[in-house]
């Protein structure tokens, strides 16, 4: 009877290591709890015993039952606790539904922000054709025909007189026409130039031009205002300086180099923009009195300004729109 | 052009000046130094070396096993040349050293099993020739262990500078040394010239004659005979390399020398090759064949201007020589042209002729007539020095209305007044003496000032003014700290289209740019195509007529690197031609600004939460409602429907204001995808956004918020299958009073049971009064007419 005891328990105690869920440990209590389950046939075993052997195998066989059951209840709670935390499980880190903002080219995000800080300083925002006429693009901006000036600006023709706009000065001309001073305006737009595509360059840009033509404009105040915008647009600490250049449409002219010094390179000076008093002639044209008011203009490209914000290296991923590119901004 | 300081330095003194102040003086007055070639840095580290042992490398039959020394240290070096031997001085470069000319940083090397500390060096590796026979041998007096640039006198600087078209006077070392003078200054030397002229006067030899005297106002000539050509002495040859060009022989080295100098073009013609020693400037016939120095043909046109002989044309005045007179091996007797021409008869021939050559450059930017005669003296004499001969008497100097200096005022308020802030006149006048200005008058408010002719830039007041602020420095102008605004009305032309940006962006879309430059074919597809008549590539030859051939090719690119899932739109300019002929106006072109946006591929990516759902006409669709109705345009526009293809679209949706059509949206027929290689459906929105941005307003209202339930009906009917969702809303609105408020399609569906030719839509009806609740007798009421109402007009049956 002893052996027989000790099988039994041996073999609860063995299936009780294998129960992993409820429905395992149902089976069990069938196989050893239940009226025909094996502690029950133990029980019969023990009314056909001897009487004299009944009180110390009665002893054994009521503790062995009760600390399995107990042994059984046990693992039941904890399974149940189990199973109910599965029940309520969520899990919150999957990925949430797909809900996309769209993104403007990185180009017209630039335009933007440009234009926001000259607005702030009361400029209008101004446009007009990409295809222009050579009075508006070339002749009213002082640019002599057979003039080595026109070398400066590789030009698509449609024919003798109308070309692909090669700056945005024209939207200066007829802004100029239309209306008298003040004037203060941006004039942002796309432009071309037949160049060869590279790294470097492509047959089209943007650029932003503005132009103040009044009473009282001075080099000083425009040198000012520049100054001012390259610090919004580069920050506060942005090391900069003037150099004189020439442009058919302004005298005196310059441009403004800004010191870049990327992270673990050599620094050097970067051009980021032209500028210059209108030049009198340019007035004159448009039928302004060049004695009476004077002007500044500026223009800049923006694929530069890009470039040096953003750390990119190759004008042509610009053009290429590449999904991969567009998301990243 | 490539300046060399050493140069420079003949004509002003820099050398207490250090390179960086020059560069950074130089730039900011408008100078732009590009690049900075410091010689003696490309022969760090390569010593004069001596070359004590010699033998043969243990592995290898052509090697050979030095011993080399710097005088302190011995160094073992292998050497591939065929000429090495004990005994000779040589370009040693020592390990560190860079060789720029191939590439390559000496590093100790073990070359077939042997070791070796550096290498002995040719011509060529140097860059100091093309000559790669064997290692540079070394005049025997050379110091062992010294600097080769040292020894071969390579200490000077070059300096790249980008010359503005308007400085015509900075093409040349005195030029540029004239303004590093007015920059720190200091007066400038000019070389004098000591000719010694003998026998016949140069009448004798040759003459001079101008037709066109227009295009050749002066006409300077100096004749020598019994040259020696041969090759020109070192120091000649190294000043010509140093700024880019390749020595020929003693005569044109001589004359490229000048101009570099002077920025003077001369042209050295073989005297005993012009027929009847004799020169005439003028004009050819058209279509006249002449054969430049580069053995070229070329065709000349009777606007190109010609130095002739007594027979034929020997020159293309101003930009290059002919064969026929070119200064041979076996030339004797030269004679020296030194010209002013006019400066856009040149371009025009130079440009036509596609030939930019040092001569036309110049001359095109406008030369100066004043130093003509300085420059043909300057250069015969140098000749004379370099190549013996017998200089003949006198100049020919044909000139026949001397240009004049022009005189120009400055007028000190105007000067402050553009500047904003004050120069003293005293400073200004310093600075125009500096510039070799001479002042005829200085008062206390103007100054009046000679302009010598080699500054063909300054004819105005402003350009003075330029000059001014340009010496002075543009970094010494004050900042103004705060600006005045007039107080009048801000325009912002582009408001619209942000508008369109910022909604688009919302709806999920990604904006792209792309070339407005097409291909022939792909531009007339779409319209009237204008050419460009200098395009880049075949590739691009055409204005876009249409952004769809654009986002076609972005998205075939974006396919091509698995990015097939795609929400994209471009707002542009496209271009057509409303001429058949050449366009003569702005009324000849439609030039429109226009929107389009594309979706393709799947709405999602695989994802854990649903299917995958492909993009279809609704999503197109669905997204331009809302951008519609957010513009405030929805209301003006009218929708035709077709179901058969045209040139674009498979089916599409034609909106229209005032019958004009303003937008178009469908999918994108199969064929035009073949042509740009997609094997996925595009749908395609594609909106006149000028149009939109004249008739778009700004129509929002607040409506009260309701305070009465509202009452809400369904049906389903079961309809024909060709009846239009529009044509159903418009019959239930017909039939509804005022108190239908929505109208919204929940469900639809086609089944066999239904049958072929028929489908199921239901409805939601929404009725509200604004002052009143309403009671469901009088919503039964009206429901039920609007169910009857369908049911007889569009022989619908009802389902629930």
């Amino acid at each position: 009877m002893e052996n027989q005891i000790n099988n039994v328990v041996e073999s609860f105690e063995q299936d009780l290591k294998e129960v992993s869920d409820l429905k395992q440990l149902e089976e069990i209590r069938i196989k050893y709890f239940s009226r025909n389950g094996l502690f029950a046939k133990l029980f019969d075993e023990f009314k056909n015993l001897p009487k004299e052997e009944k009180p110390k195998y009665g002893q054994l066989l009521n503790t062995v039952k009760k600390n399995s059951q107990q042994k059984f209840e046990e693992l039941k709670e904890k399974l149940s606790a189990q199973a109910k935390k599965f029940e309520k499980f969520i899990d919150l880190s999957l990925p949430g539904r797909e809900h996309r903002i769209g993104s403007k080219h990185i180009l017209i995000q630039t335009i933007e922000e440009i234009s926001g800080i000259f607005k702030g300083l009361g400029f209008s925002v101004y446009t007009g054709p990409e295809l222009e006429s050579d009075a508006n693009n070339f002749e009213a901006l002082n640019f002599p025909e057979d003039h080595p000036a026109r070398d400066m600006q590789d030009t698509f023709f449609v024919n003798e007189n109308f070309l692909l706009r090669t700056h945005t000065s024209p939207v200066q001309i007829r802004l100029m026409k239309e209306k008298q001073p003040p004037i203060r305006a941006i004039m942002p737009g796309k432009v071309y130039r037949n160049e060869a595509i590279s790294a470097k360059s492509y047959c089209l840009f943007h650029q932003i031009e503005g132009l103040y033509v009044d009473t009282d404009v001075t080099f000083s105040e425009l040198k000012g205002t520049l100054v001012y915008f390259a610090k919004m647009l580069f920050g506060k600490n942005v090391k900069y300086r003037f150099r004189s250049s020439f442009f058919p449409f302004t005298e005196p002219s310059a441009e403004v180099d800004i010191w870049w010094e990327p992270k673990g390179k050599e620094g050097r000076w970067l051009e980021i923009l032209g500028c210059g008093m209108v030049d009198p002639n340019v007035l004159e044209n448009v039928g302004i009195d060049s004695e009476k008011y004077t002007g500044y203009a500026f223009g800049m490209g923006v694929e530069r300004m890009a470039m040096l914000k953003y750390g990119i290296n190759d004008i042509r991923v610009f053009f290429d729109n590449d999904y991969r590119f567009l998301s990243q901004f | 052009m490539k300046v060399s300081l050493n140069w420079i330095s003949d004509y002003i003194d820099i050398d207490d000046l250090s390179v960086d102040e020059i560069v950074d003086k130089l730039t900011t007055s408008g100078l732009e130094v590009e690049e900075v070639i410091d010689e003696a840095k490309n022969f760090e580290n390569i010593i004069v070396g001596f070359v004590k042992e010699v033998k043969k490398h243990p592995n290898a039959d052509k090697l050979s096993l030095c011993v080399v020394t710097d005088g302190k240290e011995e160094f073992q070096v292998i050497c591939g040349a065929p000429n090495v031997a004990p005994g000779q001085k040589t370009a040693f470069a020592k390990v560190g050293a860079y060789l720029p000319s191939i590439n390559l940083k000496l590093k100790k090397a073990k070359i077939r099993g042997v070791e070796s500390f550096g290498m002995l060096c040719a011509e060529d590796e140097l860059g100091l020739s093309d000559n790669h026979e064997g290692i540079m041998v070394l005049d025997e007096n050379a110091p062992v262990g010294a600097p080769l640039s040292e020894v071969l006198n390579k200490n000077d600087v070059i300096l790249d500078i980008a010359i503005t078209p308007n400085r015509a006077d900075a093409l040349s070392h005195i030029g540029i040394a004239r303004d590093i003078g007015a920059l720190f200054g200091r007066k400038l030397k000019i070389p004098e010239v000591n000719l010694t002229e003998s026998g016949k006067n140069v009448d004798e030899f040759a003459s001079v004659e101008i037709e066109n005297e227009n295009d050749c106002p002066r006409y300077v000539a100096k004749v020598i005979t019994g040259v020696t050509i041969k090759e020109s002495p070192e120091w000649l040859k190294q000043r010509l390399i140093a700024v880019g060009l390749r020595p020929i022989n003693n005569v044109v080295d001589a004359t490229n020398f000048v101009l570099y100098e002077t920025g003077q073009p001369l042209h050295a013609f073989d005297l005993d090759k012009l027929a009847g020693r004799k020169i005439i400037v003028k004009n050819v016939e058209d279509g006249y064949k002449f054969t430049t120095l580069d053995s070229k043909e070329r065709e000349l046109k009777a606007t190109d201007l010609m130095i002739c002989d007594a027979e034929k044309p020997v020159a293309i005045a101003g930009v290059m020589g002919g064969e026929n007179s070119e200064v041979s091996d076996e030339t004797k007797n030269v004679i020296i042209e030194s010209a002013y021409f006019n400066p856009s008869a040149i371009r025009k021939t130079a440009k036509r002729l596609g030939l930019s050559t040092d001569a036309s450059y110049r001359f095109e930017r406008g030369c100066n007539p004043e130093i003509t005669e300085y420059a043909a003296a300057r250069v015969i004499s140098l000749i004379q020095e370099i190549g013996g001969g017998e200089i003949a008497k006198g100049t020919i100097d044909v000139y026949p209305g001397k240009i004049q200096r022009p005189v120009i005022s400055l007028r000190y308020a105007r000067l402050n007044k553009i500047l904003g802030f004050k120069v003293e006149p005293e400073k200004v006048k310093e600075i125009f003496e500096l510039l070799e200005f001479k002042i005829l008058e200085s008062g206390d408010e103007t100054v009046k000032v000679e302009v010598p002719l080699f500054r063909h830039d300054l004819e105005r007041e402003i350009d003075l003014i330029e000059e001014v602020v340009r010496i002075y420095g543009f970094d010494k102008i004050p900042l103004v700290e705060k600006i005045q605004v007039a107080l009048e009305e801000k325009v912002d032309q582009t408001a619209f289209n942000t508008k369109v940006r910022d909604y688009l962006t919302a709806l999920g879309f990604y904006e792209i740019v792309t070339n407005s430059l097409l291909n022939e074919k792909t531009a007339k597809y779409f319209g009237n195509a204008i050419p460009v008549l200098n395009p880049q590539s075949i590739e691009m030859t055409h204005a876009r007529t249409s952004l769809i051939p654009g986002m076609l090719g972005t998205i075939e690119r974006n396919i091509r690197v698995k990015e097939r899932n795609l929400k994209l739109f471009e707002i542009g300019h496209t271009f057509e031609m409303k001429t058949d002929g050449e366009i003569k106006s702005f009324d000849d072109i439609e030039e429109t600004d226009k929107l389009t946006f594309a979706v393709t591929g799947n709405k999602e990516e695989s994802v854990w939460y649903s299917k995958d759902r492909q993009f279809d006409f609704y999503d197109i669709v669905g997204a331009a409602d809302e951008l519609f109705r957010k513009l405030g345009v929805e209301e003006k526009l009218s929708d035709t429907y077709f179901l058969e293809p045209d040139n674009i679209f498979d089916f599409r949706i034609e909106k229209k204001y005032k019958k004009k059509i303003v937008a178009a949206a469908g999918k994108i027929n199969s064929a035009l995808l073949e042509k740009f290689n997609i094997n996925q459906d595009v749908y395609l929105f594609d909106v006149n956004l000028d149009v939109m941005r004249e008739i778009h307003s700004d129509t929002r209202k607040f409506n009260e918020l309701l305070k009465f339930p509202k009452v809400v009906r369904d049906f389903a009917f079961v309809f024909d299958k060709d009846i239009r969702y529009e044509t159903v809303v418009n019959e239930i609105q017909k039939s509804g009073s005022k108190l239908l408020k929505k109208i919204k399609l929940f469900d639809i569906f086609e089944s066999d049971s239904l049958g072929r030719d028929k489908k199921s839509m239901a409805f939601q009806l929404e009725y509200y009064d604004e002052n009143r609740t309403l009671t469901e007798e009088e919503i039964d009421k009206e429901f039920w007419k609007t169910i009857e109402h369908i049911k007889s007009k569009l022989k619908a049956e009802l389902r629930g």
